[in-house]
């Protein structure tokens, strides 16, 4: 911008108000990095739990462990995407909310169903008692459906505000494979989140990061 | 009536930058300066001026061991950027008025 003491005309303001909001507006960037990992370890944590009902075998370990190991990269990866930034806009700001709130959110889940499976070990336990046989009820395929649910939310108001359409699709996934999860056993719950977490954070992940590093090298 | 534009913000660079700031929540120096094209020695003396005048607010702070400049517009500034825009629409709409 050349001499700052130019006059300027009425109509030349608003021209350069309207210019400058307009610049600041695109200033919203998401290198993709954080989807890429969230949907690579649900989906593949979700592929291994169903290989291990369907053939029957138990890894030494619970897969899902992964899911608290994932946490450390993502910390570093948004403590370096926030020290590289230069502009922090008000969508950011309802970005780092959503995904907070969706991520603590998450172990309340865990929390309520661990609770609601404890509560109902002995009601389970007098019906085989009873019954002589195992009932048919598994609260684990139910909480699925929540999960899926809760998966949803985050992911269409990103894709929604942030004008990302496979997100906002992604997201929509999510609450289909939610009520299909209702009607299907465990194993393909694992099956559905599986698709859900690759439709929703890990494709459009890879669409964003392929964007930003486009939009950086022409900024180059 | 025309309504009196506010000598603080009618200038191109000062108006650019309270223009980036009213849309964001704080910007770093460097991308104020790659969004308005200015050269860093204007850009600080009309940030400056901004400043006095309760405009915006400004941290120097040093990340990774390099300074830092962030200018986050004021209440006091987004007052006077909405009555600039209103002076504006006087002079460009009289009739409305």
């Amino acid at each position: 911008m050349a001499a700052e003491e130019k006059v300027l005309t009425e109509k030349e303001s608003l021209e350069l108000i309207s210019q400058m909001i307009n610049k600041a507006k695109n200033s919203y960037h998401d290198s993709g990095i954080g989807p890429i990992l969230w949907g690579s370890v649900i989906a593949l944590c979700s592929l291994v739990t169903f290989f291990q009902i369907r053939y029957n075998f138990k890894l030494p370990f619970d897969i899902w462990f992964l899911t608290l190991i994932a946490i450390v990269p993502q910390i570093f990866i948004v403590s370096r995407e926030k020290k590289k930034n230069t502009v922090r806009s008000y969508d950011d700001i309802t970005m780092d909310y959503v995904w907070t709130s969706f991520g603590i959110g998450i172990f309340i889940l865990i929390f309520i169903n661990a609770n609601i499976i404890s509560h109902m070990k002995p009601v389970l336990q007098t019906y085989y008692e009873i019954k002589g046989t195992r009932p048919e009820f598994n609260y684990s395929s139910f909480s699925t459906s929540f999960f899926l649910l809760l998966y949803g939310f985050p992911t269409i108001i990103t894709g929604g505000c942030m004008k990302m359409k496979p997100m906002l699709y992604g997201g929509i996934i999510c609450w289909v494979a939610a009520v299909v999860s209702v009607y299907t056993k465990i194993e393909w719950d694992m099956l559905l989140t599986a698709l859900a977490a690759i439709c929703a954070w890990l494709i459009p992940g890879i669409l964003m990061w392929k964007r930003n590093k486009k939009r950086l090298a022409n900024n180059v | 009536m025309f309504k009196e534009l506010d000598p603080i913000l009618h200038s191109q660079l000062r108006l650019a930058v309270v223009s980036l700031l009213i849309s964001v929540k704080e910007a770093e120096f460097t991308f104020l300066k790659e969004k308005t094209n200015s050269t860093a020695g204007n850009l600080s003396v009309q940030i400056n001026k901004l400043k006095d005048a309760g405009y915006i607010e400004v941290t120097k702070q040093f990340s990774n061991n390099y300074p830092q400049t962030i200018c986050k517009i004021t209440p006091a500034g987004i007052d006077a950027f909405e009555l600039y825009v209103k002076a504006l629409q006087s002079y460009m709409n009289p009739t409305a008025q």
